[in-house]
């Protein structure tokens, strides 16, 4: 007598095969309602996908993108849209958080284009991870725009549909390195010290290029990882080599801890430029007096005064919106977000379609002038054509010390 | 003169670290458990400084003691209610639990706290003193002084105190102690309670010295886990012992080769460690 | 009689997947690949900690190291197949070294000189920039393929190393190696007495617990084209596959498989409704489990489940 299935097998084995057909069932199911979840929106929407980290330890970076996006979207939903070829487009930005975990990036940028069926990217924050996930794209041709990288490193792919906003690292350090060679012909020995890490580092490396360029001599080079919780060695090190100007690199919480242990373990320089954390009130908060002529250099300040574009018109204008949405000054994270919106918009009314090949050809071939600056993007989809602010820490405030047409004070040394 | 000031760094950095360790060795010692938390009661600890100096204005060394014992009860509770299910099991069983409990714990942290970055900032900083070409910060100074103490505090009671005693039977030989009329199970909690105390003191202390957030707190654990292996378990001189040492080891390590390898290289010890003499330096062994 | 309806259960089963493979959109397939990635992960650890009973955290080493062998290799040239199968050489001859170097180690010794080597690797990976790219992380060459056609393709190379790793086990554990390392788990010394060499047996446990964990760490590089040390690398990859073969039943031939099933179903859910919590519900689930059932899915009863004190 043949038996049957069930008397063949221990409750084991054959829960085991339940499970697995049940399982199956499931994700089949599952599969099959996924298909009908792409529903196509009726009306005239323009969704931009945008994978942010909102939780985790990216998570301060994360929101100002935000708050930078959420101004530029609200700004043009109120006067109705962006027009293109007859038709108007209200913006819908969506956002999913990745946890400030890379490959989550990568596999939300992929859900959000080929689940939410978003028509353009804004990349995740940093150059790591825009580095990453542009592959996806580049995979979909789906234009993406980057408010957060500069690194040379994430544009080298040749990549057709990304573009950035921030200009390569040199721009940063080539004119502080020649500023302070002008302003201070005593300051000769530069120690740098960068955070293994993709942004950090690569600044790191191009400063001692900038450095040695200005006829600077660099007397140290050190790597710290990410997590050091104690840098007195190397910073003594660091003190070892009798630099006059101390160049660090990694992000805000790194840079606090560095500037203080610089005082516990007696190193004093007349120079002290960190970057990117200085430009965040946060810093300033965090180090009081300490944190006085300490200088940086970014892509964009509230100084700055620049006119032209839609929706904002002017930096003086988008400094006011700003303020009156989020009572409290810009810094460059959020107005480099917002110019990607920006630079979005003006990429798809100069293709006169939503079409991402159009749009992509409109945004390699652009030349316009914002609030952000003007807009010109190299053959690697990287911008051009700004001129990136240095500014020092002083009365605890930053203000600009470069170019000399938005000056605000000169360079001072630590005393 | 660059020697001594890397070694000085080293005493300072060890001294902090015996704190950290401390606790740690002797919940592993005494009950068998590795408490992934530790990291998490640290920044917990840390925490309660930040906050008693955010809204009253209290330095972070007075809260050291509150700290301390809101981590106590804290511990306590937990073990009793919850790791107790699970001490005498399979390794698995406990590590897996304590890191379960580790992401938990954790998760509410950043929810609640955020996962930025704070600092405590005194309007006065402590400063530095200078001894000729040596700079030591007041602030370190005086955190290593009183992590040396706490930890020789915890020391002289398990030695001297009847509970302390009972704590050292148990980790002897259970059966034995309870032969005695040690309530083990209550010994267990207290035990896991004092290794929380002694990590929210470290971490009152620390939340002036290092940058306070939940990410910090796998950072805590791994230099705990080395102290303990270099120290030899359950032990409290060890872990002293071990805590200096690996702070001198960290810091010529940076020196001679580089900062971001001082991580490696205390795991690469580690490593060595494990698979030739496990027992550590004072050769004390701990649970198979 | 007994063998051949054996086979026809999972066989149907792989026919129903590659059945699906062809219906499903893009996202089901990452998902279900993400799922078979690991399934592999799980049924390698049960070798050496379901069978053998030595609590491994190495998991992400070998899968780390796995995927840099692999992004390695790509990058200077080498076919896709040939650098896939390489990572699995090499993750196997580490851990041949390795089990060799710390299985004399028991219970948290062990757990913890296995956790510490994942950690070493990774930063030997980050500081070694000129050849892994150090904390800037590895791109690698993106398949210029239709999307779905790379989602699929993906999904197949994923499924053949995990019905490998089903296969392997399945021989593995109604062999003699199988019930040596069951002797092991038991009671090490009296499996020692009864001529049970346990060296040999805990090293090769421990060799294929690596061996197939190599090539899927290779086959993710490939997948998403970047991977960074503190990404592949990560504590929760030996811990996912420890809680999932936990979860469905440890030491067993499919219990690896329903725990990892489970697992990423309740983990899409959580992770598409609860964010902030992700992590936190994740050990959460964790507790419960381990304190409530610890036999796991396939040896589970309603006895088992109220009992207060767990037993071994």
């Amino acid at each position: 007598m043949k038996k049957s299935w069930f008397e063949c097998h221990t409750r084991v084995v054959r829960l085991a095969h339940i499970a697995q057909v049940f399982g199956l069932a499931l994700v089949f199911g599952a599969a099959l309602t996924g298909f009908s979840a792409g529903a196509v929106a009726a009306e005239k929407t323009l969704k931009v996908g945008a994978p942010l980290p909102l939780t985790g330890p990216l998570s301060p970076e994360g929101l100002k993108q935000k708050e930078g996006y959420d101004l530029w979207a609200e700004q043009v939903n109120k006067t109705g849209g962006i027009k293109v070829g007859g038709d108007t487009y209200k913006i819908q930005i969506i956002y999913s958080d990745y946890q400030s975990n890379t490959p989550r990036a990568v596999q939300l940028a992929e859900k959000l284009i080929t689940v939410d069926k978003v028509n353009f990217l804004f990349s995740p924050f940093g150059s790591g991870a825009t580095k990453a996930a542009s592959a996806v794209s580049e995979k979909y041709g789906i234009p993406t725009i980057a408010a957060t990288a500069s690194s040379t490193a994430v544009y080298n792919q040749g990549y057709k549909y990304l573009f950035g906003t921030f200009t390569p690292n040199s721009t940063l350090t080539t004119p502080l390195a020649a500023l302070v060679r002008q302003k201070m012909p005593n300051v000769k020995r530069v120690a740098i010290l960068a955070r293994n890490d993709l942004f950090p580092l690569a600044i790191a490396n191009v400063m001692n290029g900038s450095a040695k360029k200005s006829g600077f001599s660099v007397v140290a080079f050190e790597k710290y990882s990410i997590g050091t919780l104690d840098h007195a060695t190397t910073l003594t090190k660091l003190r070892a080599t009798r630099p006059d100007w101390v160049f660090a690199t990694g992000y805000i919480n790194d840079l606090i801890l560095i500037r203080k242990q610089m005082r516990d373990v007696g190193l004093r320089v007349p120079v002290v430029t960190m970057i990117a954390g200085p430009a965040y009130k946060e810093y300033a908060e965090a180090l009081g007096k300490q944190a006085e002529n300490v200088t940086s250099a970014a892509w964009w300040h509230p100084a700055v005064r620049y006119t032209g574009g839609p929706v904002f018109g002017s930096t003086v204008k988008y400094n006011e919106l700003f303020q009156a949405k989020y009572k409290k000054i810009p810094d460059y994270a959020q107005a480099s977000s917002s110019a990607a919106g920006v630079i979005l918009q003006l990429g798809i009314q100069k293709a006169g379609s939503i079409d991402p090949k159009k749009v992509r050809d409109a945004l390699a071939s652009l030349d316009a002038k914002t609030f952000y600056g003007p807009v010109r993007f190299g053959p690697n989809g990287q911008i051009t054509s700004l001129d990136p602010p240095v500014f020092q820490i002083q009365g605890g405030k930053p203000v600009v010390v470069l170019p000399a047409a938005v000056k605000q004070a000169d360079l001072k040394p630590i005393k | 003169m660059l020697y001594l000031q890397i070694l000085v760094n080293g005493l300072l950095l060890g001294g902090l670290y015996a704190c950290i360790a401390s606790g740690f060795s002797l919940v592993w010692g005494v009950l068998n458990v590795i408490n992934i938390l530790h990291g998490s009661f640290i920044v917990i600890g840390s925490y309660v400084g930040l906050l008693a100096h955010q809204q009253f204005g209290i330095n972070p060394f007075l809260t050291v003691p509150v700290a301390g014992l809101i981590l106590y009860g804290f511990g306590y509770a937990l073990q009793r209610g919850v790791i107790n299910r699970a001490v005498g099991q399979p390794v698995l069983v406990t590590l897996t639990l304590t890191f379960g409990l580790e992401l938990l714990v954790n998760n509410t942290l950043i929810l609640g706290f955020s996962a930025d970055y704070k600092k405590v900032t005194l309007e006065n900083p402590l400063g530095q003193i200078e001894l000729g070409a040596i700079f030591i910060a007041v602030d370190r100074l005086l955190a290593m002084v009183l992590a040396l103490v706490l930890t020789g505090i915890l020391y002289w009671m398990l030695r001297g105190s009847r509970l302390g005693r009972a704590i050292v039977a148990v980790r002897m030989d259970r059966e034995a102690a309870s032969l005695m009329g040690v309530k083990v199970n209550t010994i267990y909690a207290v035990t896991f309670g004092l290794g929380a105390l002694m990590a929210g003191a470290a971490g009152s202390m620390m939340s002036m010295i290092y940058p306070i957030s939940p990410l910090t707190s796998t950072a805590y654990l791994g230099k705990a886990f080395v102290i303990c292996v270099l120290g030899g378990l359950g032990s409290v001189p060890g872990a002293i012992i071990g805590g200096l040492v690996l702070g001198v080891i960290e810091s010529f390590g940076s020196l001679f080769f580089s900062a971001e390898l001082a991580t490696t290289f205390s795991f690469v010890l580690l490593i060595l460690l494990l698979i030739f003499r496990p027992t550590g330096l004072l050769g004390r062994r701990g649970y198979e | 009689m007994r063998r051949v309806e054996t086979i026809y259960g999972p066989l149907a089963v792989l026919a129903l997947l590659i059945g699906f493979a062809f219906i499903a959109d893009n996202y089901f397939l990452r998902l279900s690949t993400s799922l078979l990635m690991y399934v592999v992960l799980a049924l390698s650890w049960n070798f050496i900690g379901g069978l053998a009973g030595y609590p491994s955290f190495a998991t992400a080493a070998f899968f780390g190291l796995g995927a840099y062998c692999g992004a390695i290799l790509q990058k200077a040239g080498v076919p896709m197949f040939v650098a896939w199968a390489a990572a699995g050489l090499l993750s196997g001859v580490f851990a041949m070294a390795l089990g060799r170097a710390i299985l004399h180690l028991k219970g948290h010794y062990f757990a913890i000189a296995s956790l510490i080597v994942a950690e070493a690797l990774r930063e030997v990976v980050n500081t070694w920039t000129g050849l892994t790219g150090g904390g800037m992380g590895l791109n690698l060459p993106i398949l210029r393929l239709d999307v779905t056609v790379q989602a699929r393709f993906f999904f197949f190379s994923m499924l053949t190393i995990a019905a490998a790793s089903f296969v392997l086990s399945a021989f593995v554990i109604r062999s003699k190696l199988g019930f040596g390392l069951s002797c092991i788990r038991q009671n090490e010394d009296a499996a020692n007495i009864l001529g049970v060499d346990a060296t040999t047996y805990k090293i090769s446990a421990f060799t294929l617990s690596a061996v197939l964990v190599g090539p899927a760490g290779a086959i993710y590089a490939t997948w998403v084209n970047y991977i960074e040390p503190g990404d592949v690398f990560e504590i929760l990859h030996s811990v996912k596959p420890i809680v999932m073969v936990i979860l469905g039943g440890a030491g067993t031939l499919y219990g690896p498989i329903v725990g990892a099933f489970a697992f990423i179903v309740l983990e899409e859910v959580v992770w598409r409704n609860v964010l902030t919590f992700h992590s936190g519900l994740l050990g959460l689930l964790i507790v419960l489990l381990v304190l409530f059932m610890p036999q796991g899915l396939m040896r589970v009863t309603a006895r088992r489940l109220l009992r207060r004190k767990t037993r071994p």
